[in-house]
């Protein structure tokens, strides 16, 4: 019974980590129905940033509230890293093909990302790095016989407030309104005075700033990055937004913590090497059934 | 413009066809090509062993016998595949083959590269030395998977040699040692390629003979980015050992890392795939610290004597660092290529092909040695290290007549 | 913007010989090609040795990528996964010729029975998928590719896992032509598998421009341009885009056949990952969705860029030492991923149609940026 409790704890805290990058695919997706194939490497870069960081400013000699600070700190910092960097790439290379066939911007996508990667190889080098440890390992559930450190706690402590701010800003900000109504109908908010471009700009803003704090909690939970390392996350992410529904907030939540404890029972019970395999089933076996997705809600589509 | 740049691009590629094609021999030359990844986080091992066999080359004066040679550092890996890939590794060997002036091969550094170029060179009578791979079906007959070695002859004729023991000796000589550690629960790793999952399979096989309890032995994806989930399942079996038959790039430092997370206190056994730095700044020196045992066929650099020794403190002058474990081996390698070429005088493939898998007594860094009948080092030296204070520390030797003498 | 009027000249001028040959080439570009590939083997003597093995991969892939431009280019359907068909022919060709199993069946037949059998898995991943709207359709041929190739990786008793399945037995062993051993032949000279190959692309692509000017053809581009008029038109989008998959599949797993034949092996299940259909996808995109002539010469210029450009490229960075220390930023393959994703990105902007269009699709791309 315990070692099930361990695998479901640590396949939820996977899981939220999952379900804040997907929060990001499925925020541009909702607003410009793009799959955007660089978030992952957008991701990759954040960390990047966060290991220079690090090791510039020597944060593994650190102790206690510092190594809090230290990792807010970094938390904002690569927020506003990828955010800004998020933005110029909508900017530069999606703002273009605003009206293009969807093909262009998905394509586009893919270019970004590859280049994405390269600044990666460049910046890493092409073994992955170690990410040093910021946090005392100590075990915080040793009682219950589990082990839950101060790792774990912290996806918790920065995902879930996350979350709830992102909830927040599009339902009861003007913002957000802006956002779901540009979502609807972009010609219909550009009637009624949105700035459209702006409103897309500060959705990807919002999307990388929740992929820089993604990145910072990499680093420090997993502790290795490479510069390959945005494509697999990417598809766990994307699988997890497309699974809860993709353009939807709480689906991508759902849909990370559904992949997390799928991710960890198929390791604990069926065996680590099916793992993939199992993943992408249960999604094919999804989609096929529920095409929207678990919380996602059909689009009719007009003549 | 559809016509311009449609004919430039249609031309360019014409040009270039044509252009890679024309090269005639030249009789004052000789070439040696090299097959090793060079992209890649086993590009650090694969430099030193570049720089043996450069070392190799400089000794000689860059001539043997009345050829100058050259040396190609050939790629078998690619960028985006961040390993060795089969086409990158079977348009290297088809390059060497093509070229005349190729009369030797040293590689491959991993054992599933060799059996994509092994035939193709096998069909040209090209020599290929390899100076690290270990996996067994490669030249013991009876012992790899049904058909090897004869699949990798196509003409039956002899062509391949490696100058490091295979794992035959490295898997179950591991298993003999940590049953002499007192170990009696081990859960087993591999990454499911050629080689780890060989030396961890007959590794699997050793400690059921020996009598030691095989808690779970499971591959792992080696794609994969963390394996906290899997270090569940290894914690609940409580092991002594952990063994993983794999490789720094197979993720090796990343499992290190997660069973510390996982709080597991058991011992950690890599086979050679591992002995290089990368693996400890990859893992993490506090994480292997004490508990964490590299094999080796072959003494370590620090330890070697004699020629070995001259060779490592050579490198050690010109480059400023110690070598990686199998830099002396590319040198061998490279230094056996050379011996045979010199003696048979000629640039006749088969002649110093067979010239080379005739050596017996060759007095080298690694010692004084051979190649057997079926193209395997007659050394059968081999040593565990512990990782202390971040670098690998040599232990113990471990001698396969030794160990097959203690019950 | 009203057209130039054509002078009455341009009717009775004589045509020089030099435009007569240019007008001839770019009409009958895949006779010109088809006779100059041909007799390449004779006039470069390094396509019987490293080149013409390389040169026989890339006609795989072209048969490969013409696989694709069925589901991408002419039906419009975003597929991420061509690299599992890949593989699965190439399995399923390796077990029906391999001395491990029971059936070592001759070449064509084995081709013919996985071909077939390839799309038979086609149609059955695509029935129940091929309702969901693009982006999920992506996603599930994404999600396909992966479990294909975890699933070849790890059914070792099957599929050989890492080590793959070989030795592949070359065609016609065996069978003797005059009293050269035919298998022999194909082992020892690669130019026996490039005129193999060559012939088999030539005659995916006839079939190909077949399809196009067929009604199944026009019915993929019906679907393509606007699925609810073409089911309003009384084409059934559902049963032509199965067509489409099926077909797609079928010609991927023909190449996959080709490609263990010429290699020998099947090579580990890595090779067919999502890696290999982006390189297909990017090659169909750039060279030109929906156009033969372009598929082909996106394949080209892809597989040229990566085995002919940079490894000379590399090559000679080494051998004028400008890179000493062997850092990634002074080596050409270093930038790799850069350059095809700057290519990517600047055709998706100036010109989507790709190098050589089909004109249906240039019309398409362009209407709203005349």
């Amino acid at each position: 019974m315990t070692f099930f409790l361990q695998q479901c704890l640590i396949g939820l805290t996977n899981g939220a980590l999952v379900a804040l990058v997907a929060l990001g695919y499925t925020m541009v997706y909702g607003i410009i129905r793009l799959i955007n194939f660089a978030h992952g490497d957008l991701i990759m870069l954040g960390a990047c940033l966060a290991l220079t960081v690090v090791s510039a400013l020597g944060m593994a000699g650190w102790t206690g509230a510092a190594t809090w600070f230290g990792v807010a700190l970094l938390v904002i910092l690569c927020g506003l890293f990828c955010g800004g960097l998020n933005v110029a790439v909508d900017r530069i290379v999606y703002r273009p093909l605003r009206t293009a066939p969807k093909l262009a911007p998905l394509v586009s996508a893919i270019g970004v990302s590859f280049i994405f990667m390269n600044i990666g190889l460049f910046w890493l080098g092409p073994a992955d790095r170690s990410f040093p440890e910021l946090l005392p390992a100590t075990n915080l559930l040793a009682g219950e016989g589990l082990q839950f450190t101060a790792k774990d706690l912290l996806v918790i402590v920065v995902v879930v407030p996350l979350m709830i701010a992102l909830s927040v800003l599009v339902k009861s900000t003007r913002l957000g309104k802006a956002m779901r109504a540009v979502s609807q109908d972009p010609t219909a908010a550009a009637l009624v005075g949105i700035d459209v471009d702006r409103v897309i700009a500060a959705t990807f803003f919002v999307g990388g700033f929740l992929g820089g704090a993604a990145s910072v909690i990499y680093g420090l939970y997993i502790n290795t990055i490479g510069f390959q390392m945005g494509f697999q996350n990417g598809l766990y992410a994307f699988t997890a937004a497309v699974l809860g529904g993709i353009g939807s907030i709480p689906g991508a939540v759902v849909g990370g913590l559904v992949i997390g404890l799928v991710r960890a029972l198929s390791s604990a019970y069926v065996g680590e090497r099916w793992t993939g395999a199992i993943v992408f089933a249960i999604l094919i076996v999804i989609l096929v059934f529920r095409p929207e997705g678990l919380l996602g809600r059909g689009t009719k589509e007009k003549v | 413009m559809a016509m311009n740049a449609r004919s430039w691009a249609v031309w360019l590629a014409v040009g270039m066809a044509v252009a890679t094609g024309c090269r005639p021999a030249d009789p004052t030359l000789v070439k040696i090509v090299s097959s090793l990844p060079r992209t890649g986080s086993a590009k650090q091992q694969s430099d030193t062993i570049v720089r043996g066999i450069r070392m190799a080359i400089e000794e000689a004066d860059g001539k043997v016998g009345p050829f100058r040679i050259e040396y190609l550092d050939l790629d078998d890996s690619t960028a985006a595949a961040g390993q060795w890939t089969s086409e990158a590794e079977a348009a290297n060997a088809r390059r060497a083959l093509q070229d005349p002036d190729v009369m030797a091969y040293i590689g491959t550094f991993n054992s599933g590269a060799a059996k994509v170029s092994m035939p193709i060179l096998n069909l040209g009578d090209l020599l290929m030395v390899s100076p690290a791979n270990t996996a067994v079906g490669l030249t013991k007959p009876g012992l790899g998977a049904p058909g090897e070695p004869e699949v990798y002859r196509p003409t039956g004729r002899f062509n391949y040699a490696r100058v490091v023991p295979a794992d035959d000796l490295q898997g179950p000589l591991s298993a003999d040692w940590a049953k002499k550690r007192g170990v009696n629960r081990v859960y087993i790793l591999d990454d499911n390629e050629v080689y780890g999952k060989g030396i961890a399979d007959l590794f699997d096989e050793r400690c059921r003979e020996l009598g030691i309890e095989v808690v779970g032995h499971d591959s792992i994806d080696a794609k994969a980015q963390e394996f906290k989930s899997l270090m569940a399942s290894v914690k609940a079996a409580r092991p002594d050992l952990v063994y993983f038959g794999g490789t720094t790039q197979t993720k090796g430092g990343q499992l290190a890392k997660d069973m510390a997370s996982a709080g597991i206190g058991a011992l950690f056994m890599v086979p050679d795939g591992c002995r290089e730095q990368v693996f400890i700044d990859s893992a993490g020196a506090a994480n292997l610290e004490g508990r964490c045992f590299v094999t080796f066929g072959g003494l370590p650099p620090e330890k070697l004597t004699g020629k070995g020794q001259t060779f490592v403190d050579r490198y050690r002058t010109k480059f400023g660092e110690l070598p990686e474990a199998y830099a002396v081996y590319g040198y061998e390698a490279t230094c056996v290529a050379l011996q045979a070429i010199r003696e048979v005088g000629v640039k006749d493939r088969r002649a110093i092909t067979d010239r080379a898998l005739a050596i017996r007594g060759f007095d080298g860094a690694l010692g004084r040695w051979g190649f057997d009948a079926n193209g395997d080092t007659t050394m059968r030296t081999l040593t565990v290290s512990v990782v202390k204070g971040g670098k690998f520390e040599f232990e113990e030797i471990l001698d396969a007549a030794e160990e097959a003498a203690t019950p | 913007m009203s057209p130039v009027p054509a002078r009455p000249s341009d009717a009775i001028e004589a045509v020089s010989p030099r435009d007569r040959l240019f007008a001839f080439v770019r009409e009958r570009w895949d006779f010109v090609a088809l006779i100059a590939l041909a007799v390449a083997p004779l006039v470069v003597p390094a396509l019987g040795g490293a080149l013409g093995g390389q040169v026989t991969t890339l006609f795989v892939y072209c048969i490969l990528a013409l696989g694709l431009n069925v589901m991408v280019g002419y039906t419009g359907l975003v597929h991420l996964g061509i690299a599992a068909f890949f593989g699965i022919g190439a399995y399923l060709f390796a077990i029906l010729t391999v001395p491990m199993y029971p059936f070592q069946m001759r070449f064509v037949t084995a081709a013919a029975v996985s071909a077939l059998a390839t799309a038979g898995i086609g149609l059955a991943l695509g029935a129940p998928t091929l309702r969901l709207r693009g982006d999920y359709l992506a996603i599930v041929t994404l999600g396909f590719g992966e479990v294909v190739k975890v699933t070849l990786r790890n059914l070792e008793q099957i599929t050989g896992g890492m080590k793959g399945l070989n030795p592949v037995p070359p065609p016609g062993a065996g069978l003797k032509i005059g009293d050269t051993d035919l298998g022999l032949a194909f082992a020892i000279d690669p130019r026996w598998f490039y005129y193999l190959a060559l012939l088999t692309l030539a005659g995916v692509v006839i079939a190909m421009r077949r399809l196009e000017n067929s009604r199944l053809g026009r019915a993929w581009v019906a679907v393509r341009e606007d699925e609810l008029a073409a089911e309003a038109m009384g084409v059934s989008a559902t049963r032509v885009k199965l067509s489409a998959f099926a077909m797609s599949s079928a010609v991927a797993g023909l190449a996959g056949c080709l490609y263990a034949a010429s290699l020998s092996t099947t090579a580990d299940p890595n090779a067919y990952d999502f890696n290999r259909s982006i390189m297909v996808l990017c090659a169909v995109i750039l060279g030109g969705l929906g156009s033969i002539p372009g598929t082909l010469l996106g394949v080209a210029l892809l597989v040229g860029f990566d085995t002919v450009l940079a490894p000379w490229a590399d090559s000679a960075i080494q051998e004028w030492n400008i890179n000493p220390t062997g850092s990634s930023l002074l080596s050409f393959s270093g930038w790799r991923l850069a350059i095809f994703g700057l290519a990517l990105i600047l055709v998706m902007r100036y010109r989507p149609e790709g190098l050589v269009p089909s004109r249906r699709m240039a019309a398409e791309l362009h209407e709203a940026h005349p």
